[in-house]
């Protein structure tokens, strides 16, 4: 395929190359036709300077001879113009010839020459005539007439010879035409095929050019620019995968919006804050999206400002979630594009464990307090008279105990859990047999289950694994929950403990009672500190709130764990898993 | 040329406003349903109040949206698609600035109820209310999206909370026979089950404006159901 560039070049070099020819032939041809018409003028005005020798009748005579001598066809006419002789047989039937303007010029002027087409000859003919002078007169006129045929010979020969090397020049040119076409384009053409490949994102290689002049440096620049721009791709592409693991795998929400204020991009974290609730939310405005107002107000805020803004937000309905939303401008490349990215962290939690240390606190003094305030307003009866009577101030005193002794129980608890909470309770662990610690801890609640008429039963094997166990711990584990399962069973009822081992070499404690049982949705939350599913009766039963708390904190220093199940009005069964030995 | 692009493209912000407005109003609505509904459940008298102090806003931004409305409409004389677009903003405005009164209406109703022992537990009110806020989500949705068949489909809602007001009525009317003490506690939850309804009778009718803004057929007293079903798909034939 021949490019422009080829017939760029070879149309300029035919066009210089015509003109060229095209001049010189048109000069050169001109002069040389000027040249041999005036030599044929010579030639035939010599041979007609005869009449200046002989008079007109020995010319008349002679006229044949003359035309030999001259190779030319003689005419003589007499003063008339009148042919007198001719030696060309086919012209001499024609009549006056003194309005020729050779023989007008010759009478005039003493000479005369005229170049003219014969119709006859069908040639160019030149025409030479002289007056034949008799003494002061003319007596006629020899015209010499000898057609231009070598003359137009020699102009068509050497136009030829022009032509001839017209056609060497085209060929030359289109040769050169096509070598230096192909040298100038083939390496553009190589730099298009690169600069396409570029373009195209495949890897192009290095640009292969070896020439020194403009296009040899101009590949060199590109082969430059390309290693450049390869080099920012690569930083880019690194910077990018960069963001976008931070973007992605931040756990806050990002949600970008774009400079019509429609959600651009939604990362993984803010997808699982907002949950299954809002899907599709791209291409939306926040408010079509959320329809939250404190957001919407969040964004009208940053919108009126421009500033940073950071507020807190309820999303969604029934569980919503609280999130702190910062607004911040995204600095692009371009300053007017305008989006504008929101951060989102979830104070869900942080909400719900700061709710839960107040309500710790409250639930600390409430507790404290309760006993407190009995024992003041006894101590204050007996200071204003009572400790007189014997009988009641011992009475009282014996209230006094047990409150202060309820204040003791529950400042020890509140000890072994912010012990184990911060591990400073020391474990010995070592290798128990379950029965032995059973049979104690058993005996030990076996008085206040004969209180409210509450058979215990106890199921052990006797070939149950050892357990990997603090003694000391495993008892007070045992009680707390052995006291709830009694604690809660009416009177009449059962409390069973049995003990198996258990998959994945865990040796399983049930406790099981005939008790009231807890609602569904309340078990989750057994075990948190103070919580009570029936406060007022809970407390009358004389629990502090923690037992169930300390348990699950000894079981997982155990590491082990505890599941409950129950059946409100049925029962409860705590399932204890400990690591076997 | 330049001139006129940027011109269409104001517009098209303006209309967009107009839309981010309705939005930000209907959310409001939502809430104030949603806060007065929580303040009966929960006896919250404080919520309750918010409620009606809250309609201030829902007012002053009703005002604001009816005020843009009519300027688009003098200033750039809408035609056609647009001038239905502003006609159905104009008239959700109003059914929206309704709704936030009947709101304020039901918070008042529960003030009254909070003072006296709870009748009976609430069951079907919180049905209704949830299905009204999600007739008032759903039309804005619709409006917004300018989806038809999503438009229809809230207009069947309608049916639902009908069907709970006459089961509430009933119901209250067995109270009321049975110990004429209970009489005026049993007016007020009525009141309250009755502006819900109507609540969801103007979701209906922001619905029924939304299927005359995409479609240009009114069908607002048009049961839904029977004729309406295909009216999305009659008005795509004839646009094909």
């Amino acid at each position: 395929m021949r490019g422009k560039l080829f017939y760029k070049i070879f149309g300029t070099y035919l066009v210089i190359a015509g003109l060229a020819i095209g001049i010189v032939g048109i000069l050169a041809g001109n002069q040389i036709r000027a040249k041999l018409e005036a030599q044929v003028e010579n030639e035939l005005m010599a041979n007609a300077r005869i009449v200046d020798l002989y008079p007109m009748k020995e010319i008349q005579s002679r006229a044949e001879e003359i035309a030999r001598i001259a190779r030319a066809r003689v005419t003589i006419l007499d003063r008339e113009g009148m042919i007198v002789a001719e030696t060309d047989r086919d012209a001499a039937a024609l009549g006056g010839h003194l309005e020729r303007p050779e023989i007008q010029e010759a009478r005039v002027r003493g000479r005369g020459t005229a170049t003219r087409y014969s119709q006859t000859l069908r040639e160019e003919m030149m025409y030479v005539a002289l007056p034949i002078p008799k003494g002061q007169e003319i007596a006629g006129y020899i015209r010499l007439a000898r057609p231009l045929v070598e003359v137009r010979k020699s102009v068509e020969e050497f136009t030829g010879i022009l032509l001839k090397s017209f056609v060497i020049v085209l060929i030359t040119s289109v040769i050169m035409a096509f070598l230096f076409s192909k040298r100038l384009t083939s390496p553009i053409r190589d730099m298009e095929h690169f600069t396409e490949r570029l373009r195209r994102g495949e890897a192009p290689g290095t640009l292969m050019i070896r020439s020194s002049d403009e296009i040899g440096q101009l590949a060199e620049n590109i082969n430059y620019m390309v290693d450049e721009l390869q080099k920012r791709i690569a930083a880019l592409q690194e910077e990018k995968a960069k963001v976008e693991a931070a973007f992605s795998s931040a756990l806050d929400g990002v949600l970008i919006l774009d400079p019509q204020g429609r959600i651009e991009t939604v990362n993984r974290g803010m997808r699982t804050m907002i949950g299954e609730r809002y899907r599709d939310i791209v291409g939306k405005t926040p408010l079509e999206a959320f329809r939250n107002i404190g957001l919407q107000k969040a964004l009208d805020q940053y919108r009126s400002g421009g500033t940073l803004v950071s507020q807190v937000i309820e999303l969604g309905e029934g569980e919503p979630v609280m999130l702190d939303v910062s607004i911040t401008p995204v600095r692009g490349v371009d300053a007017a594009e305008g989006k504008t990215m929101l951060v989102f962290h979830d104070l869900t939690r942080l909400k719900k464990l700061e709710r839960m240390r107040v309500d710790f606190v409250a639930n600390v003094t409430h507790e404290i307090k309760t006993p407190l305030t009995a024992i003041l307003g006894y101590v204050e009866t007996l200071q204003e008279g009572a400790i007189d009577d014997r009988e009641t101030a011992r009475k009282f005193l014996c209230t006094i105990a047990r409150h202060a002794e309820r204040l003791n129980r529950l400042v020890e608890d509140l000890l072994t859990i912010s012990n184990t909470e911060l591990g400073e309770i020391h474990f010995s662990f070592e290798s128990v047999a379950l029965s032995g610690i059973a049979q104690s801890v058993l005996h030990m609640i076996q008085q206040k289950a004969d209180e409210k008429k509450i058979r215990i039963a106890s199921a052990i094997p006797e070939d149950l694994p050892l357990i990997r166990a603090d003694r000391d711990r495993l008892s007070q584990v045992l009680i707390n929950v052995l006291d709830n399962a009694v604690k809660f069973t009416p009177e009449g009822g059962t409390v069973s403990l049995s003990a198996a081992p258990a998959a994945g070499s865990e040796v399983v404690v049930k406790i099981a009672d005939t008790g009231i049982g807890v609602p569904r949705d309340e078990i989750p939350r057994l075990g948190e500190r103070f919580y009570r599913v029936d406060k007022t009766r809970s407390r009358e039963l004389g629990g502090t709130g923690l037992g169930l708390s300390i348990v699950k904190h000894l079981m997982t220093a155990h590491k082990g764990r505890i599941e409950i199940e129950s059946l409100l009005g049925r029962g409860t069964t705590v399932s204890l898993y400990f690591p076997s030995a | 040329m330049e001139e006129t692009r940027r011109t269409i493209t104001h517009y098209e912000r303006e209309l967009q406003d107009i839309k981010q407005n309705l939005l930000y109003l209907g959310a409001l609505a939502e809430k104030a349903i949603a806060n007065v509904t929580a303040s009966l459940l929960e006896r919250n008298s404080d919520l309750a109040r918010q409620v009606i102090e809250g309609d201030a806003e829902i007012d002053k931004l009703d005002t604001e949206i009816e005020e843009k409305c009519i300027r688009l409409m003098a200033l750039r004389q809408p035609i056609a698609r647009d001038l239905r677009f502003i006609t159905t903003a104009i008239k959700i405005n109003g059914h929206l600035e309704r709704i936030g009164d009947m709101a304020v209406n039901i918070a008042e109703k529960v003030l009254q109820l909070n003072e006296v022992p709870q009748l009976k537990p609430y069951i079907d009110l919180p049905r209704m209310a949830e299905i009204a806020r999600e007739m008032i989500r759903g039309s804005l949705d619709a409006f917004v999206r300018e989806e038809c068949e999503l438009a229809n489909r809230i207009r069947r809602m309608d049916a639902e909370i009908d069907t709970l007001n006459e089961q509430i009525f009933r119901e209250l009317l067995t109270f009321m026979l049975e110990d004429a003490r209970t009489i005026h506690r049993a007016l007020l939850i009525m009141q309250v089950s009755k502006n819900l309804e109507r609540i969801a009778d103007h979701a209906k009718g922001m619905a029924d404006m939304v299927v005359y803004m995409v479609t240009g057929i009114n069908v607002r007293h048009q049961w839904p159901g029977d004729t309406t079903e295909d009216i999305c798909n009659v008005k795509r034939d004839e646009r094909e």
